[in-house]
């Protein structure tokens, strides 16, 4: 069980960035930055439609327009994007995509959302690229849509595939996914009260600052791809299964990326397009996604209907969990579709029944905890609802129902009892909370929520080398790429206290596959625990060499490298969290303000605290959006995007935000590197249910859609 | 971006003569004052000019000038030089605070007046390219669509709201617009200046395209007036106010004299709460009589399916904007 | 890898009448010169501006935005674009000493203007107590909004010399951090201020 940690020397003291100089500097390059000699522009035209079959494209004006060096569209460069649209949503399985049948193409016809790429251009500069997508005359016919999960599936429904609108599974199966433990129909009977309740959640875009954008250069038979990719081993795999090529021959290049929070993992479209660009312009060609086509290119979050049925006893105790999920996955199935939350509870009669659904709003995507917020926005909003109709404490109801180790199912550790208490401690919970909900007199009214949730920390295979030479300089080389977390500096940390030297005798090498060794990529909140363990294997090894024949001498180096695949012994290994937060809901003017936030966290041993504490206080603050603010809202009668970008989306400024207050239960489970679990995804997962149950506990009105708007909130206060 | 041409105006007649001379040759033309909001039009292709008269090189209409009886000021002072400006203070808050509301510091330190004030709506279906009354078209999308940020009052046959912070203030202010144009200099009342859609649905003012807003005169609020700029938005900052409340009122001791209440982001136009304004009149300024002027703020309301919020808001934010104005 | 068509040579699911699917760019797309439509060049104008304390004199296109004229020909791309439309502030510079978004500006209208960028805040490699301060707090994480923040906040530092988390945040709401490490970024802000004016 849990083991207070040792205080260790570099680990767990507040380091800065290894390339903080150059992001305070304007000296950091993002590809967007890069420029080669005779490189050129490209741009892509979208289609202005939800639905339609391109008749005839014609591109020869377009192309005539001094300065255009190509033109490509769906009739000249048919190149499937294998991760654009893989059955089941199941990335990384070349398998996988080798069966699936419903797939997406660089440029697809017909097209399937507005927003869908139907062309590209690359010309010698960015305006005339522009210029020329004007001139480019397509013909459409259009075809019905349908944005709604639930309306696709009508019977009537326009198709989307042929197959019809429930998205393909792994075996090219229309059904649901289907996950059911225990006896359901028992679980109701033994319960003495059923509650129902139907959630929906928001559309909601990643929003990563820096637009997708690619620079694709090749050099004979060989591809170097500038691009900012969470993965550079995944994203080069996937150029060359696409392109049709070996993966020696392409190079995947990113040292600093703009964000990406789940949706820039394998390779993008634009990656393909810049690739095909280049080859046909036998040039250089830099392809810029405006903010727009990054919103409609690939969007987030994919927006879910919730229908849930609950059995409890009257002293709390849960008996059945039933849910039935829809979500709108757009026109191709990138990701899963995932409503994650019911296996938070210990309930042994749980039903859930998912449908992914294509519609013709834009694609969904992975986005921080791609199945989990919106999910556990849904359970824990029913549960909270129960407990207070039961009259009681929701962290009392959690206390009872909530999923503790078994002897069936052990943990490598668990802290979830110990995060709520500390939470409840902390921010003071009894204190804040009405034990009535809506008892507060307003107009302005208090309330205080909670929410909990634990989150994998799997661990899995991943590479580094390490090397030192006769100075006693030390080099790392890992696959990661800095999406923003700081897995430079956490690398590097790992490895000096591995080593037992000083960071600053450690340079990290990252972000470059001709570089570097595999990695698993800045997705699933992994790097820190896998590519981390790798390094920590690599040191042995290099230890022991040192150890066998002595530090290197002259021009000597030694090398060590190391792929381990640790594995946990059965048991489960997850991080913690509970999160309590207070708001402050103007019942007249329909404002919600967050009061105070309290984040505890259970994550293993921490390696660098203030990433670490960032890392949980930025998710938390996406939440709170996702919560409040952002949706991809549809006009119905067009199916046009209508709040596209950050003015639309309404993202919280500087002004928006409460300071979060964020506590680390620190803990030494004797696996990871270290003890170090994940964090990156964590904090996003509860957020979104700690502010509706506290907007709940506020007002007394149950608000059942995200996002908690002003029409929505005062529509319940009317 | 599409190729345009850039005419640097050396004063305000040399741009509106540009203005004529861009017409006559049938070009597409837009003056520019802070650009910030011209640019996105340009880019998103909702504004087709061809040829930008910049105002910035234009040295007049920069100032504020003050006399006992009536200010001048000019149309192209910038929103943060109008937030700050020393004479501006006291009874002028609602002036103060409703240009210190709008978007962000980089966007009030190239913004202007007459820019803030000419704006086109911010309809999400005129901004995204739908063929509406706005660009000459003859259907609002909104009316059967998603209306929830669209008007509770005036609307029809388009229900975009007026964007702008400093209309209502203005107009609360009783302002004259001053309009240049090859024909000389025009003055219009607030009456005059804006205009409802059921007289052209296609704009909000009655601005020839060759017409420049030069400044405002203003009547210099006197001893006893007192104002304040309330605008509701749903973010903190960086957005358009789903209701603002501009208030001025003249003050006899602890009664109103006379009252100005205008909304703003409800309405095709500034939103005159004539009703409001002359109950107010002879009144106590108290809690229940602000909550009475609040409940009165929105008789007439008419919201469309998905705009009900907005009736409830307006009320209280014109109550709660009174409330500002008790004296402690 | 010889053709674009690598990937598959199937129609697209879901079409009917799938497209003939050539393969290359022959008939599309590869421009001939001769050709050339009769498109009007476009209008260019000399300007000359102080960037970084150094004089440009250069002649741009209208067109240009004062942004797209220091990445693209001054090569000066510490500032960004996140969204080219005012909405996000990454490309926030300092024009005559006051943030404005240079993606938003024409760089014609910058003639004449005193222009500083991130680039322009360190000396001789020495940091200013700001960027140390951006650095001791992990104020950037994906670092894309950083020099935007950096500028705002280096004009407010100019006019309120220690300002406190409330006034930093007024001053700078126009740039937005996806990541949202706005505390960071304000505790940063803060405490180079506090620095700063314990020093004056």
């Amino acid at each position: 069980m849990s083991e207070a940690v040792q205080p260790f020397t570099t680990i767990g003291h507040v380091t800065p960035r290894v390339d903080a100089i150059a992001r305070v500097t304007g000296q950091a390059r993002y590809t967007n930055d890069l420029k080669l000699p005779g490189m050129l522009y490209a741009r892509v035209l979208r289609s202005p439609h939800p639905h339609a079959r391109i008749r005839h494209i014609d591109t020869r004006e377009a192309a005539r327009l001094p300065g255009v060096r190509a033109v490509i569209t769906h009739e000249n460069a048919q190149v499937v994007w294998g991760a654009g649209a893989v059955a089941g949503g199941r990335q990384y399985s070349d398998a996988i995509k080798e069966i699936t049948r419903q797939r997406r193409y660089i440029f697809n016809n017909p097209v399937r959302c507005v927003g869908d790429a139907v062309a590209a251009v690359a010309a010698t500069d960015r305006h005339i690229a522009e210029q020329a997508l004007a001139l480019i005359q397509i013909d459409y016919e259009l075809l019905p849509f349908v944005l709604e999960p639930e309306a696709a599936l009508a019977a009537d429904a326009p198709r989307i595939w042929p197959e019809g609108n429930l998205c393909l599974d792994v075996h090219n199966q229309a059904a649901p996914v289907v996950a059911e433990h225990g006896d359901l129909a028992a679980g109701f009977a033994a319960a003495e009260q059923v509650f129902e309740q139907r959630y929906d959640t928001g559309f909601v875009h990643n929003a990563q600052l820096e637009p997708r954008c690619a620079l694709a250069h090749w050099q004979g038979e060989t591809l170097t791809l500038y691009t900012p990719t969470q993965g550079i081993a995944n994203c080069r795999h996937d150029m060359a299964r696409d392109l049709g090529l070996e993966d020696q021959h392409v190079r995947v290049v990113c040292h600093y990326m703009g964000g990406g929070f789940g949706n820039k993992n394998q390779n993008q479209d634009a990656d393909l397009i810049a690739a095909i660009l280049a080859r046909h312009t036998n040039a250089p060609v830099m392809l810029e996604y405006t903010r727009r086509d990054d919103w409609l290119g690939m969007h987030g979050r994919w927006p879910t209907v919730q229908q849930y049925t609950v059995g409890v006893k009257h002293d709390g105790t849960v008996t059945a969990i039933q849910l039935i999920g829809f979500s709108g996955m757009g026109p191709y199935r990138k990701n899963a579709g995932g409503i994650g939350g019911l296996e938070l509870y210990a309930c042994p009669n749980r039903s859930r029944s998912l449908s992914p659904v294509y519609t013709n709003r834009t694609t969904s995507g992975n986005f921080r905890a791609p199945s989990e917020p919106h999910g556990v926005f849904g359970i824990e909003s029913i549960m909270d609802d129960i407990a207070y109709t039961l009259g009681m404490d929701p962290v009392a109801f959690t206390f009872k129902n909530m999923l503790r180790p078994t002897a069936e199912q052990p943990f490598t550790n668990y802290s979830l009892d110990a995060c709520i208490q500390m939470g409840v401690e902390q921010f003071g919970w009894q204190a804040r909370r009405n034990v009535i909900a809506g008892s507060d007199a307003g107009p302005i009214k208090r309330g205080a929520g909670f929410s909990f949730m634990m989150f994998r920390a799997a661990l899995g295979m991943s590479s580094a080398i390490v090397q030192v030479d006769a100075r006693q300089r030390y080099t790392l080389f890992v696959g990661v790429t800095d999406v923003g977390p700081g897995a430079k500096t956490t690398m590097g940390m790992i490895a000096a206290e591995a080593l037992g030297v000083p960071l600053s005798q450690v340079e990290v090498v990252s972000g470059d596959t001709d570089r570097c060794p595999y990695s698993v990529g800045e997705s699933g909140s992994r790097t820190t625990i896998m590519t981390g363990m790798a390094v920590v294997e690599a040191v042995k090894d290099l230890q022991q060499q040192i150890a066998a024949r002595g530090m290197p001498t002259g021009d000597d180096i030694l090398i060590a490298s190391a792929t381990p695949s640790p594995t946990i012994e059965g048991k489960m290994r997850q991080c913690f969290g509970a999160h309590f937060v207070e708001v402050e809901v103007d019942t007249r003017l329909g404002t919600t303000r967050i009061i105070k936030y309290v984040a505890i966290h259970e994550s293993g041993r921490i390696i660098n605290p203030q990433t670490a504490r960032d890392q949980i206080r930025g998710a938390v603050i996406q939440g709170i959006g996702q919560a409040l603010h952002e949706d991809l809202l549809y006009d119905p009668a067009s199916g046009q995007p209508l709040t596209t970008g950050y003015y639309r989306a309404r993202h919280l400024t500087h002004l928006d935000v409460p300071t979060i207050e964020v506590h680390f239960l620190e803990v030494d489970d004797g696996y990871g590197p270290f003890g170090a679990k994940t964090v990156g995804e964590s904090g996003i997962i509860l957020a979104p249910a700690a502010v509706a149950n506290a907007i709940f506990n506020a007002t007394g009105k149950r608000m059942t859609s995200l996002p908690i708007t002003r029409d929505k909130l005062l529509g319940a206060m009317a | 971006m599409k190729a345009l041409t850039n005419i640097n105006a050396r004063s305000l007649a040399d741009a509106v003569a540009a203005a004529s001379a861009a017409a006559a040759r049938g070009q597409v033309f837009a003056f520019s004052g802070g650009g910030t909001d011209l640019l996105q039009q340009i880019k998103d292709g909702t504004n087709q000019a061809d040829v930008l008269i910049n105002l910035r090189t234009v040295r007049e209409a920069r100032t504020v000038s003050v006399s006992p009886t009536e200010t001048w000021i000019g149309g192209l002072i910038t929103l943060t030089e109008l937030a700050e400006h020393a004479a501006l203070s006291g009874p002028w808050a609602v002036l103060r605070e409703a240009a210190a509301s709008v978007g962000t510091p980089q966007i009030r330190n190239v913004a202007t007046l007459a820019g803030n004030v000419t704006q086109r709506p911010w309809c999400w279906y005129y901004r995204n390219g739908f063929p509406c009354f706005k660009v000459g078209g003859s259907e609002c999308f909104s009316v059967h669509g998603e209306n929830q940020q669209h008007a509770i009052f005036g609307g029809g046959p388009s229900y975009s709201v007026h964007p702008s912070d400093l209309a209502p203030a203005l107009v609360a202010l009783d302002a004259t617009f001053e309009v240049l144009g090859p024909g000389g200099l025009r003055r219009l009342s607030a009456a005059e200046f804006f205009v409802l859609p059921n007289q052209n649905p296609a704009r909000e003012n009655t601005l020839a395209a060759t017409e420049l807003l030069t400044g405002v005169r203003i009547p210099t609020p006197g001893a006893g007036v007192v104002s304040t700029y309330l605008k509701i938005t749903d973010r903190e900052a960086w957005t358009h106010a789903e209701v603002s409340v501009a208030v001025r009122l003249q003050m006899e001791d602890t009664r109103i004299r006379t009252a100005s209440v205008v909304l703003g982001g409800v309405a095709p136009i500034p939103w005159r709460l004539t009703d409001v304004e002359q109950w107010l009149r002879g009144t106590a300024l108290s809690a229940p009589v602000a909550r009475q002027a609040g409940a009165l703020a929105v008789a007439h309301a008419q919201p469309l399916a998905k705009n009900g919020h907005k009736v409830p808001m307006t009320s209280a934010a014109v109550e709660r904007a009174l409330l500002r104005l008790i004296p402690a | 890898m010889g053709d674009t068509s690598a990937g598959s040579s199937s129609p697209q699911e879901g079409h009917p009448t799938a497209p003939s699917h050539r393969t290359g760019l022959e008939g599309a797309g590869l421009t001939p010169a001769a050709t050339a439509s009769a498109m009007t060049a476009p209008s260019r104008t000399a300007i000359s501006l102080t960037v970084n304390g150094v004089r440009h004199r250069v002649t741009v296109e209208d067109r240009w935005t004062l942004v797209g004229l220091l990445r693209d020909h001054l090569d000066l791309t510490g500032t960004k674009i996140g969204c080219d439309r005012s909405e996000c502030g990454a490309c926030t510079v300092l024009m005559d000493g006051k943030p404005v978004y240079a993606c938003c500006q024409l760089a014609v209208w910058a003639d004449g203007a005193d222009v500083h960028t991130v680039e322009g805040l360190a000396h001789d490699g020495r940091l200013t107590p700001l960027q140390q301060a951006f650095i001791d707090h992990n104020a950037p994480q994906c670092g894309f909004c950083t020099p935007g923040q950096l500028m705002t906040a280096t004009a407010l530092l100019h006019t309120v010399p220690r300002p406190d988390a409330a006034q930093v945040k007024q001053a700078l709401v126009g740039v937005l951090c996806r990541c949202s490490n706005y505390n960071a970024i304000v505790e940063a802000v803060v405490a180079a201020g506090a620095q700063q004016g314990g020093a004056a």
